[in-house]
């Protein structure tokens, strides 16, 4: 049999028309906008939010295509501006609050305020969540949701040990976490390992206390560092804690070695999970009646300078999420806060474990708050002090001195 | 080149249909051609892989090349800026000294554990290559669950101070603890790399002719005499390569510490991997995460030559 078939029968025009057809066709599948997504989500449930979202999306737009590209945590912010680098940018980057206006900087982010403006979601924003994502008049993006820190406690070792109420004051702190310990349980467990999730920790007692991470060598920054030298040194918290990320401090609450652990709503999944009776309970502040002052987690949905029609499709995909159902539903299933407060109320009084978050919304506040695009490094200063302190190679005077001497110069540069 | 001159030569030499000049000249060069097709993919790789890499690496550490300045391309030329600053910070000196530490202890200890192996192992018993293999599994095991092991080991309630606690001995919070968290890791390294030691000493002793150590033996020399006098130098090779091997596999550890301190507390177990890491991803300055690395690469060629000059002796 021949393969090819005689030339008579299958005369030029034709396959002239077969060829334009097909290109034709190619052209129309091109037609279709693709806008990739890079994030690092890799929690079952963020990864089913993200999936309905981008369902509902396709259906609703059929010219346009979602594709999710998951980079690990560390990478994102170099991954994101290198694809940039090289002109082949994501039509959004899911960056950490914290690094926005850094990558902003560098200028490949897409000032998208005037399309917010519109979002009736947008007037209804926290302001620390807002902060994070403005430089001036520009906007450089939507908080996906918002997270921070609270205290989880294990409910049968705190009735055993005697305690009603979970700790509500650094007194009352300390006293328990020294009852609730014995060997093998710490009576609490919070991260300060070598990232920035030490800082991190760490800041909720050092701003409920009125203290700055731009003034280290003032009172609030001694007494909170204190707070936490002690506790160690006490023995109420495992030494180890400077080498734990906080899925170690996670996995130490829920295997019982520690009764109470500092720990944000994305844990209460897993936390669920174990079976564990716990509840969560705001962070304990300096003197009884004070606002606990929580740092800001939570990514953001970041669109970079593009193709227009990328641009275009990527804003139309973060108002599609900003509707106040969907937006609920995606912070519900992440285990976040929104960030818009009519919603987080909502989260709020549905769900118990989500209220002490939600109460700490108003008074929370966006990390580069302090030191603007230097934030990373002055908290890489402020956890070298931290761990200084706890490890016993320096006092708290000292170590804090040595930090705030090194923040100095970057808090002038802004 | 001696090769390609020989394999032209041999070429206008060969037979040849045609028997005139220019076939023959044509021929030589297909000769010559097909030669070099056959090293092209190697220089292809090696440049795009290695060279290049290398030579971007270098020329990023004399920019201020951070995210800011990365993306417009215009990262300006900062001289030696970065390495001023680097050298500036107390966090690279320490890291330099962790690093020499960690690498001179790691050697030893593997080099005289897989040394004192492999002679046990000339030695005929029973089960003898089961044990072998047993041997070599923490340098097959992903360096991901020996680290995890080992950070889980030296918890402050681990294993390893229960026991102490169950023998009196005063414990410490190995990895919390700034004067033990980088012996911490030198032990699980060493725990990693013994194996690599001894398996190829062990290759080495077995190739030593029992003859001469009949030899020795009539002649009175006592066991230690004959290590000392007849396998360790016949082992010189052997010895060389494996020291050579292992200081660059030492010198770059980064996943171990990352894992078990991520270079803390408070800086105290960095290694320049682990800080040029930190630099480059955490603080995001790229120029001086650069220079770090050419220190490294530094490092690691001269101690390459200084091998090299002991080989040649």
């Amino acid at each position: 049999m021949p393969l090819k078939p005689p030339s008579g029968t299958f005369p030029l025009w034709r396959r002239l028309l077969v060829c334009s057809s097909i290109i034709v066709c190619l052209g129309a599948a091109r037609a279709e906008t693709t806008v990739e997504i890079v994030h690092y989500f890799n929690v079952p449930g963020q990864l089913d939010g993200l999936a309905d979202i981008q369902k509902d999306f396709e259906a609703a737009n059929p010219d346009i295509k979602i594709k999710f590209t998951y980079i690990p945590f560390a990478e994102l912010v170099s991954r994101t501006v290198q694809m940039a680098a090289v002109h082949k940018p994501p039509a959004i980057s899911c960056i950490d609050n914290p690094d926005v206006r850094y990558v902003a900087k560098s200028g490949v982010l897409k000032d998208i305020s005037a399309s917010v403006a519109k979002l009736p979601t947008w007037q209804d924003t926290y302001p620390g969540p807002k902060h994070s994502v403005t430089e001036g008049e520009k906007v450089f993006g939507v908080p996906i949701g918002s997270n921070s820190l609270a205290i989880f406690s294990n409910k049968k070792m705190l009735s055993d040990a005697g305690i009603t109420d979970p700790p509500k004051t650094w007194d009352e702190l300390t006293a328990d976490a020294a009852k609730l310990t014995k060997s093998p349980v710490y009576g609490l467990v919070f991260s300060a390992t070598n990232t920035e999730e030490s800082t991190w920790q760490w800041e909720p007692f050092l701003w409920s206390d009125g203290g700055s991470l731009l003034d280290l060598s003032a009172a609030p920054a001694k007494q909170s560092l204190q707070l936490w030298v002690d506790l160690i040194q006490k023995g109420s918290v495992s030494k180890d804690a400077v080498n734990w990320n906080q899925g170690d401090v996670a996995n130490q609450f829920i295997s019982g070695q520690a009764a109470m652990m500092v720990m944000g709503p994305w844990m209460l999944g897993q936390v669920h999970k174990s079976g564990l009776d716990f509840e969560v309970t705001p962070i304990p502040v300096p003197k009884e009646g004070e606002k606990p002052v929580v740092p800001l987690g939570g990514e953001v949905w970041c669109v970079l300078k593009g193709d227009p029609k990328v641009e275009a499709a990527a804003v139309k995909f973060i108002e599609f999420v900003q509707d106040s159902d969907r937006l609920e539903k995606l912070c519900n299933t992440f285990n976040y806060i929104s960030s818009v407060r009519s919603v987080a109320k909502k989260q709020g009084e549905a769900n118990p474990e989500l209220q002490p978050f939600v109460l700490q919304m108003d008074t929370a506040r966006a990390r580069p708050e302090e030191g603007g695009a230097n934030y990373t490094k002055v908290s890489l200063a402020a956890r070298t002090a931290i761990q200084q302190a706890i490890t016993g190679q320096a006092t708290v005077d000292a170590a804090l001195a040595d930090a705030a001497a090194k923040i100095k110069p970057l808090a002038a540069k802004k | 080149m001696r090769q390609l001159e020989a394999i032209r030569a041999r070429g206008a030499t060969a037979p040849e249909a045609g028997g005139r000049a220019t076939p023959r000249r044509r021929a030589a060069w297909r000769t010559a051609l097909s030669s070099y097709s056959f090293i092209l993919p190697i220089t292809i790789f090696g440049l795009f892989l290695l060279v290049y890499p290398v030579l971007y690496s270098l020329a990023l550490s004399f920019r201020d090349a951070t995210v800011e300045t990365f993306v417009g391309g215009d990262m300006p030329f900062v001289g030696l800026s970065n390495y001023e600053q680097i050298l500036a910070s107390s966090t690279f000196w320490q890291a330099l000294e962790n690093t020499v530490v960690f690498t001179f202890c790691s050697i030893l200890f593997q080099f005289a554990i897989g040394f004192l192996l492999a002679l046990f192992f000339q030695n005929r018993f029973p089960l003898k290559n089961v044990l072998i293999a047993l041997l070599l599994i923490p340098w097959i095991a992903p360096v991901l669950t020996a680290a995890n092991t080992f950070k889980g080991l030296f918890n402050e309630v681990g294993p390893i101070n229960q026991i102490a606690h169950l023998l009196g001995i005063p414990t410490v919070p190995w990895l919390a603890s700034p004067g033990f968290a980088l012996a911490a890791t030198i032990v699980a390294n060493i725990w990693i790399g013994f194996p690599f030691n001894f398996i190829l000493l062990y290759s080495g002793v077995c190739n030593v002719p029992p003859e001469i150590y009949e030899a020795a033996r009539i002649d009175g020399a006592s066991y230690w005499r004959r290590v000392a006098h007849i396998t360790l130098p016949i082992l010189k090779p052997v010895t060389v390569a494996v020291l050579m091997l292992g200081t660059i596999y030492t010198v770059k550890v980064f996943d171990l510490v990352w894992i078990m301190t991520g270079g803390g507390p408070a800086n105290t177990s960095h290694l320049l991997s682990t800080y040029a890491y930190q630099v480059g991803f955490s603080i995001l300055n790229f120029g001086q995460a650069a220079a770090i690395a050419t220190v490294i690469v530094a490092l690691i060629l001269s101690l390459n030559l200084f091998q090299l000059v002991l080989q040649r002796r």
